[in-house]
């Protein structure tokens, strides 16, 4: 659902033109149209929409920052959040190694889908409904749950500088489940996929999809310990999202719990394994820039293997005297506490394999659909906590030979990389579900895995 | 019932619409203080403002929002609520029943405080936080110090189609600090009063001075530089842990609030937050713990996060018994929820959260209510087992039974004396077992009531900030290792 158009690059204009003399300043003004249609019970229950418009104001003024935000786009709120923020920076402790807001780059234009931005809630209902019918909603005993989300967000971002850049980034995403809820222990299939573009998101596809990925026997149990895995697409990009935030953010790497601090620059995982930021890349869900407007450029993460740098913001980069990256994210966000973070993840490999070929190099083991509820346990070793869920396979000698209860795992992120064997040549896209980070990345085979218990289903 | 609430119904109010209700949060504030080693990390003021609109047809919800307080915006908001629900319609082929609000025509509610945190002097608030962090630095393995205070307001003018009104102004504070330190390849965080930012209240600034931050510091710090050298929590499969009401909170929180959750329980967060152990029929009959466990949902406790009036569908708040001496009893529940399970008045758990998110159930202050055992009482009756303090992890299965728990610090227990400290101390078990396990509660002193502000819940997703009184306790034979 579109929101309604306002000349944004003008309000963000008018902003800084209120700063007084002295003061340095970047604005963020975004204009949000979303539409989520959530069902449960074969029915879609809660259908959302959703217009935003907000002003984020961060000002500098002798080495201090605050950031004052507004809803209200009027002259006067405009005015007010100029006061608010210029009042909170003259009390902020001094940061004399932040830097000046960033200048340098120009963005060139990213893919978008101007039909994903215009999408009516009649239109995203009609999307859920056909992933309704292709899951099975009508199949008695049979029970189907998911969300379909699409919209934009356009941004525009001016600094004191000289910095202006706009743009407009797209996402839809979708999600479904579908349960026999009557089986001893129940069973579940997933699926799940985004992309910038909601025509090719193909909701239906993904509702038989885990329709058809169901169990058709009852989940045996299996016991705790270390396996060999092969975690599919949903599993890895968990594990990829969480190495972004632990091993990837300069926040990390000043404060020291970053699981990458002092592995910059060795190899640590296989040769074939590269990992980058691409914010540019339609594989993902593409963005020009960051909350600071700097220009999103492709970074090697892992390159070969070999480790890369931590990214940056314009505080970050202040601080660890390194250059600046593109990761801010927005400095109201309660996650810019963490700091920067990759957000346009892609993983790739050499030589990927199909599913079948993948079954066979796990020969015995497990395989894993997707996580559940995964925290962090120990941030400077990497290692984080989840369940499984929806899907858990035994592998016997490259074949699955059944469906088994879902299992608790802890485990550190580098080491599962480092022992990762072989990857799927396909890669699944996942996101959030307004695509603040997408993961791009295939299944993989993981020759060591700990799970360290079992849950009852 | 004002003029903006008025146009949102009217323009609601369209045919084939068989009820509307409408927020308009006008100011919905938030203000961010924090100082990370001397420096400022964040200092934000956020002021939004705008409309929520839910509206229902015979068998579909919709809701629609827009970050726009005035009668234009109201009427916009009610229009998106509408297509939402004629978008939804076709896949609904049941009525909905809801019981009766029971709500007022012309309600008020305000949080009692003292001093409105956004009066005082942010120069005076960044003082205190200034002392509170340089006290964190007791040594040269602290890497980072970090003191941060927040605080809410939200002021709702709540209408409906059935003529329920109110206003309401809820004002939410917190603050704590946190060290990080480091030194030969080890890196340990220590926080106070709780993680998660501190401990959090309803209450004005008065809450933030009581919690006396500068005195706290000290000690945090010196527990951060502590942890560094000490051993790893021992691990046995069946031991004896005492929990601190802090942690005990959130074990409440994860495997008793959520799984509680009648949505949850039928199935309307299955996609996403997951299902629950327990079902509609287990009221009543299922064993849920020890006769020691006495758990409430209580919305009218002073000072809690999930305190108010009436909730976002106008229902008055209520004091609802979960468990009761380890029998199941309750459910956290709706208008809608409450219709389905067949009794006739809502748990008032609907909490919306902000204007441009729709109500859903969501914990109040769900409280384990104490026992008669003090803390040295807890202790006594062990003879080797594990201390667990303020929460540093935390996972729960889709049904909320199999959990892993971890905490910023351990003690051992050793023939009732707390031991040295121990580090990355985990403890997992089962639900039901864990629960039923519980041989001792701890008495009023060791009770208190935890701020928990980051509950999350719905798609797209919505923080609630949420309240949970504990105890201390103590649980037998459970497993627990060093993570």
């Amino acid at each position: 659902m579109p929101a309604r158009p306002i000349d944004l690059a003008a309000v963000a204009t008018r902003v800084l033109d209120r700063l007084p003399s002295g003061v340095e300043g970047d604005v963020r003004v975004r204009s949000e149209g979303w539409t989520t249609m959530r069902f449960a019970n074969g029915h879609i229950h809660q259908p959302h929409v959703e217009e935003s418009r907000s002003v984020s104001l961060r000002v500098a003024k002798d080495h201090r920052l605050a950031t004052a935000t507004t809803t209200d786009t009027s002259p006067a709120g405009l005015g007010r959040v100029v006061r608010e923020a210029v009042a909170l920076a003259s009390i902020a402790p001094v940061d004399a190694r932040v830097g000046p807001f960033p200048v340098d780059g120009r963005p060139r234009p990213v893919r978008y889908s101007r039909a994903t931005a215009s999408l009516a809630p009649e239109a995203v209902g009609r999307i859920a409904a056909g992933a309704l019918e292709a899951a099975g909603a009508d199949v008695e005993g049979q029970r189907v749950s998911g969300a379909v989300h699409a919209g934009s967000q356009t941004i525009a971002i001016a600094n004191t500088s000289g910095r202006s850049v706009s743009g407009i980034r797209t996402a839809s995403q979708a999600s479904i489940l579908v349960e026999r809820p009557a089986d001893e222990p129940p069973v579940s299939g997933w699926a799940e996929g985004s992309h910038w573009d909601a025509a090719k998101l193909d909701a239906a596809r993904l509702g038989r999809e885990a329709r058809d990925r169901m169990p058709r026997t009852a989940p045996k149990a299996a016991k705790p310990g270390r396996y060999r895995v092969l975690l599919g697409g949903a599993a890895v990009q968990e594990l990829v999202g969480f190495l972004a935030h632990l091993g990837f953010s300069g926040h990390g790497e000043e404060e020291g719990w970053s699981c990458l601090k002092g592995k910059r620059g060795t190899r640590l995982f296989p040769e074939e394994l590269r990992l980058t930021d691409d914010g540019r890349s339609p594989l993902g869900l593409p963005a020009a820039f960051d909350e600071e407007g700097t220009p999103k450029r492709r970074l090697a993460l892992i390159d070969h293997g070999v480790v890369g740098p931590a990214v940056t913001d314009l505080v970050t980069a202040g601080h660890l005297g390194a250059r600046l990256t593109g990761h801010a994210l927005p400095p109201e966000s309660p996650y810019g506490e963490w700091g920067p973070v990759p957000t346009s993840l892609i993983l790739t490999a050499d030589h990927g394999a199909s599913p079948e070929e993948l079954a066979k190099i796990l020969g015995n083991g497990l395989i894993v659909t997707r996580f559940h509820y995964v925290r962090i346990v120990h941030p400077a070793r990497g290692v984080i906590t989840g369940m499984t869920r929806d899907g858990t396979y035994r592998v016997r000698h490259g074949e699955v030979v059944e469906p088994v209860r879902n299992l608790r795992f802890t485990q550190s992120i580098p080491e599962t990389l480092r022992h990762a064997e072989a990857w799927g040549r396909e890669r699944g896209r996942y996101s959030d579900e307004r695509g603040v980070q997408s993961v791009t990345c295939p299944a993989l085979v993981c020759g060591r895995f700990q799970f360290t218990s079992a849950t009852l289903f | 019932m004002d003029d903006v609430v008025r146009a949102a119904l009217r323009a609601a109010l369209t045919s084939g619409i068989a009820y509307a209700d409408v927020r308009v949060l006008a100011p919905q504030r938030f203000e961010a203080l924090a100082v990370r080693n001397g420096e400022a990390s964040a200092l934000t003021a956020t002021s939004g403002a705008g409309v929520g609109v839910r509206v229902r047809t015979e068998r579909a919800w919709g809701f629609g929002t827009v970050a726009d307080p005035s009668a234009a915006g109201a009427r916009t908001a009610a229009r998106l609520a509408v297509r939402a629900a004629h978008a939804a319609e076709p896949t609904c082929r049941r009525p909905i029943a809801v019981v009766p609000s029971r709500g007022p025509e012309n309600g008020r509610y305000e949080t009692r405080l003292r001093r409105n945190p956004f009066d005082v002097d942010r120069a005076e608030k960044l003082g205190l936080l200034r002392d509170a962090e340089k006290a964190l630095h007791v040594g040269p393995e602290v890497k980072s110090g970090h003191a941060s205070m927040q605080a809410w307001e939200q002021v709702t003018r709540f209408g409906s189609s059935e003529g329920v009104g109110f206003t309401s102004r809820i004002v939410h504070v917190g603050a704590g600090v946190d060290a990080t330190a480091a030194a030969h390849g080890e890196v340990q965080r220590r926080s106070g009063p709780n993680s998660f930012g501190g401990d959090y209240g309803q209450a004005g600034y008065e809450f933030i001075e009581a919690l006396a931050l500068g005195e706290r510091a000290p000690t945090v710090g010196q527990q951060a530089v502590a942890l560094l050298d000490a051993p790893s929590c021992p691990s046995s499969a069946a031991t004896t842990v005492v929990l601190a009401t802090d942690q005990l909170a959130l074990q409440v929180h994860e495997s008793v609030g959520h799984a509680t959750e009648l949505d949850r329980i039928l199935a309307s967060e299955a996609g996403f937050a997951g299902t629950s152990f327990l079902a509609p029929a287990d009221r009543g009959s299922l064993r849920y713990g020890s006769e020691g466990m006495t758990i409430v949902a209580d919305a009218t406790e002073p000072n809690g996060l999930g305190t108010f009036g009436w909730d976002d569908e106008g229902c008055p708040a209520v004091r609802t018994t979960l468990v009761d001496r380890g029998r199941l009893v309750g459910f956290l529940t709706n208008r809608e929820t409450s219709a389905a399970l067949g009794v006739p008045t809502s748990g008032a758990t609907a909490r919306a959260g902000g204007f441009d998110r729709a109500p859903l159930i969501r914990m109040t202050n769900v409280d384990l209510q104490p026992g008669d055992r003090s803390f040295e009482e807890l202790l006594e009756g062990v003879r080797e087992g594990v201390y667990f303090e303020t929460n540093r992890s935390w996972s729960i299965d889709d049904k909320r039974l199999n959990f892993q728990f971890g905490t910023e610090v351990g003690r051992t227990i050793v023939r009732g004396e707390l031991g040295p400290l121990v580090r990355n101390p985990i403890y997992a078990g089962m639900t039901p077992q864990f629960w039923g396990s519980m041989d001792a509660v701890g008495d009023a002193s060791t009770w208190h009531l935890w701020g928990i502000p980051n509950c999350g819940k719905g798609q797209p997703i919505q923080a609630a900030r949420v309240g949970h009184g504990a105890p201390a306790a103590r649980f037998r034979n459970v497993r627990v290792w060093g993570g």
